[in-house]
């Protein structure tokens, strides 16, 4: 009997012995205090890039005005999922695999990453003509490959004309250039000029010229034995001395599930200012990690430089940091959007069914209807406590980083429900005694709110505007399903009510969500078309009908000021007819060791734009 | 019947056997609501031209059982076809079997060395101390989620900062000398295996213990100890003898895990083998390469139990092969 509580006692000890470890002092402070400091970490910067182009050895060269650093090092990076798919950037279909490879091949252009005009990076400069439809670029005379090869406009002319062109590789990138199904022609004129001509005025094209370049002498015998061949080269099984390269920096071993490192390149085009060819670093690692938490921990366990630090865990950082060797940055509102949408659509389906319940059909289509959900919903209690600070309400159809907001717009408005009711109630509903909703033909609203099951942020957002709706009396089915479900509900059958959905945006070029806004566009999704409806579009909307010619006529006018109004107009519509009620964007939040020099993280840029010049003190 | 006409016999009925598994998985991955191309669908970029090439590239505008005899019929060419993002999966596979069987080959070798003779220790001490203290420790080692405790070992790793967090090999692997690699991999491969180890070594000793302990009670052990013959040869040739018996048994399963047996530990440590990327094309419902992996583990069950069947007859003579 004795030994027996003898081994309990002994086995109780090893326990407490066992869990006692795994404590942690790891408490932090209340989140709402820290919100407030992530405010001051939004960093002045200049208004553009500072550089300039320079002949010097008979090269000429991009001389960056940043502060001299000194060479060596590496910096850690990583990627999240399956990592790259191919380094041929050409055929890149993922975001990993064209990251990765836009650090190898350069374009004749790049964004700057201040203020989001197009800078030169191999080109020295760009002409349009009056007509506004020939685009003349002189390259910089000088640069090499990496094999030490000259780059001349045959690359040029060879990239545009035979890869894009021709259909190699990812066609997408083609078919965005197409202006009415027609490509822009691309002649050469010299060894360091080509012309670009498009069909008609075409805004977007100045952007798309930051095509990446490939180098023609080692890729025209591979496009020779046609697209598939060309397809597979590059791939990730290649021996990393094969690439002929201009960015600055070069493959040197990719290990499947685990990393990609990359070496400087030593014939690279940018300079500092004391006439130094960059890059500092000699490397630049990229280690490819399963998940979220997998990033974290690796970041805590000091393998990674930096890290994109999500909702929750800006808290904890941000209360670590002054103890840390990392500086937190905020990089302001990402790109992306989150949105709440109604099925506008009105037609029938070949079996002569409506899509949409036409009781249903009547209210979506009520525009007061759509604005008293959109004045019921309580943003900011959703950013904080679904984004736990770490977000931004948003209002507009451009997300809050794009350089064409309507920053009249952007502000939007606090939830008001006596407004929201008053809307209602001039369209005929009203609430009975029980506090139901019922149209002005007696049926009680009640419709179904979908969103991708196992997005936990989108299902925490559809609880709360249930519960801010069911204040106006509606009853609200929330239902989060798979989203390939989902997917085939909004593109395929389209029987939905309501959904919670997210897009991707582009805070440079507004056209790039021509898809989403032309009445006929294939992700046109709140009143999408299938074939038949597109090409006799009879039900066309007013408002739908002006950001057509809004979205046609932005993409036929050039010049920065002229295109902003346009696209301040088609904001202020979507604005006041709702076909997608925003909710909120979140907050691009980074980590990263303060041994790092000249970093200058931006929201268009992110935090490695300029890695040529980031050196290790 | 000769051994040869055996596993011929063996691996005929092992056909109908795949072709079940083999429909059976690819109905419920076909019929499952997942679409490989909703991502492609949901972006602004992505024309209508690209998502049509990309449906006939991957094959989906067939009707379903015309995939099936496409599929089979490469799988016997033996071409396992292309993933969803255009890699051969045979390429796929290679650069991850090896890691994977790395991995599991280090934790079966070690179980086992350490498993049988602690088994054999702890049922000769039964109900002695040792026992008792080896008992608690299985215990654990039983009840422990494999995930769990590889995500405490993880966390130890970032807070001591002795481990590397996941991965096979540091980042400056291919300028070490062979001592640096070797050490390398050690270093990295060191809290898998703890984990697999300790899971698998708690079930094996348990099993070896209570199979000698029912041996040690039965009568011919008695006889031996009574006809007068030293204990070691009494223990060591006639009881571990026969209680070995259903341990060779395991080793066909032990072999059937070999790949896919490590899958959750994998993916905690992010180690780059077989288990990651099979649940990485599961979510995308990445046809080709999940049924090739599924392919190969029923294919493993059906060679590890030939195996550990063929083992048993050599251990005990009394086994026949009709």
């Amino acid at each position: 009997m004795f030994k027996r509580i003898i081994y309990i006692i002994l086995i109780i000890g090893f326990f407490i012995f066992l869990t006692t470890s795994c404590l942690h002092k790891d408490s932090y402070e209340d989140e709402t205090v820290i919100n407030h400091n992530l405010e001051e970490d939004l960093i002045e910067y200049p208004t553009k890039k500072d550089f300039k182009i320079i002949e010097f050895n008979g090269k000429e060269f991009i001389q960056n005005q940043n502060n001299i650093g000194k060479f060596g090092g590496t910096l850690s990076n990583s990627t999240i999922g399956e990592g790259p798919k191919t380094f041929n950037i050409w055929n890149a279909k993922d975001a990993t695999s064209s990251s990765l490879g836009g650090i190898m091949f350069e374009g004749m252009f790049t964004t700057d990453p201040f203020n989001g005009e197009v800078i030169p990076r191999l080109a020295k400069s760009v002409q349009i003509d009056k007509a506004g439809k020939t685009y003349t670029v002189t390259l910089r005379k000088g640069l090499e490959w990496s094999d030490g090869k000259e780059i001349t406009s045959d690359d040029v002319e060879f990239t545009y004309n035979t890869i894009i062109k021709g259909g190699y590789g990812d066609t997408s990138s083609r078919d965005v250039m197409a202006v009415n199904g027609v490509l822009p022609t691309c002649k050469i004129v010299d060894k360091y000029t080509v012309q670009f001509t498009t069909p008609e005025i075409f805004a977007p094209f100045l952007r798309m010229l930051g095509f990446a370049i490939a180098p023609k002498h080692i890729l025209k015998p591979v496009t020779d034995k046609g697209i598939e061949e060309f397809n597979r080269y590059w791939g990730v099984t290649t021996n990393p001395k094969d690439f002929v390269i201009s960015g600055p920096f070069k493959l040197e071993e990719y290990v499947p599930a685990q990393r990609v490192v990359f070496k400087k390149n030593e014939k690279y085009s940018i300079i500092d200012k004391n006439y130094n060819v960059l890059p500092y670093l000699n490397k630049y690692v990229v280690y490819i990690v399963g998940d979220l938490n997998n990033q974290v921990l690796k970041f805590e366990g000091g393998e990674l430089d930096i890290l994109p630090v999500m909702g929750k865990q800006v808290a904890r950082f941000k209360s670590l940091e002054k103890n840390s060797d990392y500086k937190i940055f905020n990089l302001g509102a990402s790109d992306g959007t989150t949105f709440l949408s109604f099925n506008l659509n009105t037609r029938k389906n070949e079996k002569g069914k409506y899509y949409v319940d036409p009781i249903k059909q009547k209210w979506f289509n009520d525009n007061n209807f759509r604005k008293a959900v959109d004045y019921a919903i309580d943003r900011d209690y959703i950013v904080s406590n679904v984004l736990s600070g770490v977000g931004m309400p948003l209002f507009t159809a451009e997300g809050l980083s794009s350089i064409y907001l309507n920053k009249e717009l952007a502000n939007g408005h606090k939830k008001d429900l006596t407004l929201a009711k008053e809307l209602l109630k001039s369209s005929g509903f009203y609430t009975d005694e029980k506090g139901i909703l019922h149209d002005k033909d007696g049926n009680v609203v009640e419709f179904t709110l979908m969103t991708n099951a196992g997005n936990i942020e989108r299902e925490s957002i559809g609880v709360m505007i249930k519960e801010d709706l069911t204040e106006l009396g509606m009853k609200v089915n929330f239902k989060p399903i798979e989203f390939n479900v989902l997917v085939g509900k909004l593109t395929g059958s389209l029987d939905w009510d309501a959904i919670i959905m997210g897009l991707t945006g582009s805070a440079l070029e507004p056209n790039n969500g021509a898809n989403v806004w032309y009445s006929t566009g294939s992700l046109h999704m709140f009143n999408l078309r299938q074939e038949d409806d597109a090409i006799n579009k009879k039900d066309l909307l007013p408002w739908e009908k002006q950001i057509d010619e809004l979205f046609a006529k932005g993409a036929t006018t050039l010049g920065f000021e002229n295109r902003k109004k346009i696209y301040d107009d088609y904001q202020q519509i979507v604005y006041d007819n709702n076909p997608f009620i925003y909710l909120y964007t979140p907050l691009n939040i980074y980590a990263v060791r303060t041994k790092f020099k000249n970093l200058e993280p931006t929201a268009l840029g992110g935090v490695i734009h300029n890695i040529e010049e980031i050196y290790i003190e | 019947m000769s051994i040869f006409l055996y596993i011929l016999k063996r691996i005929i009925n092992a056909i109908p056997i795949l072709i079940i598994v083999s429909l059976i998985s690819f109905f419920i991955i076909r019929l499952s609501p997942i679409d490989p191309l909703s991502e492609l669908k949901l972006n602004p970029a992505i024309s209508q031209q690209t998502l049509e090439a990309e449906k006939v590239r991957l094959g989906l505008d067939l009707p379903l059982y015309k995939q099936y005899l496409r599929w089979g019929g490469n799988f016997l060419k033996g071409d396992l076809g292309v993933s969803t993002s255009g890699e051969l999966v045979s390429d796929r596979l290679k650069e991850r079997i090896p890691n994977t069987l790395l991995l599991t080959g280090i934790v079966i070798i070690l179980t086992w060395l350490v498993g049988i003779p602690l088994g054999i220790y702890a049922a000769l001490n039964w109900r002695k101390p040792a026992d008792r203290i080896i008992t608690i420790f299985t215990s654990i080692g039983m009840a422990i989620p494999s995930f769990f405790y590889a995500l405490l070992l993880l966390v130890f790793a970032v807070k001591t900062g002795w481990f590397p967090v996941g991965g096979l090999t540091s980042f400056n692997f291919s300028q070490m000398n062979i001592f640096g690699k070797i050490f390398d991999i050690i270093h990295h491969l060191f809290l898998p295996v703890l984990v697999l180890f300790t899971l698998s070594l708690a079930s094996l000793q348990r099993q070896m213990r209570g199979n000698l302990l029912d041996v040690l009670e039965s009568d011919y052990i008695k006889l031996a100890r009574a006809k007068g013959l030293p204990e070691n040869k009494v223990i060591y040739k006639h009881a571990v003898r026969n209680a070995i018996n259903p341990m060779v048994t395991l080793i066909g399963f032990e072999f059937a895990g070999l790949l896919s047996g490590a899958a959750l530990t994998e993916y905690v440590f992010q180690y780059p083998g077989l288990g990651r990327l099979v649940l990485e094309a599961v979510m995308k419902s990445d046809i080709n390469l999940v049924m090739a992996s599924l392919m190969i583990g029923a294919i493993m069950l059906v060679i590890g139990n030939l195996i550990g069947d063929i083992l048993l007859k050599i251990v005990d003579p009394r086994v026949t092969m009709e």
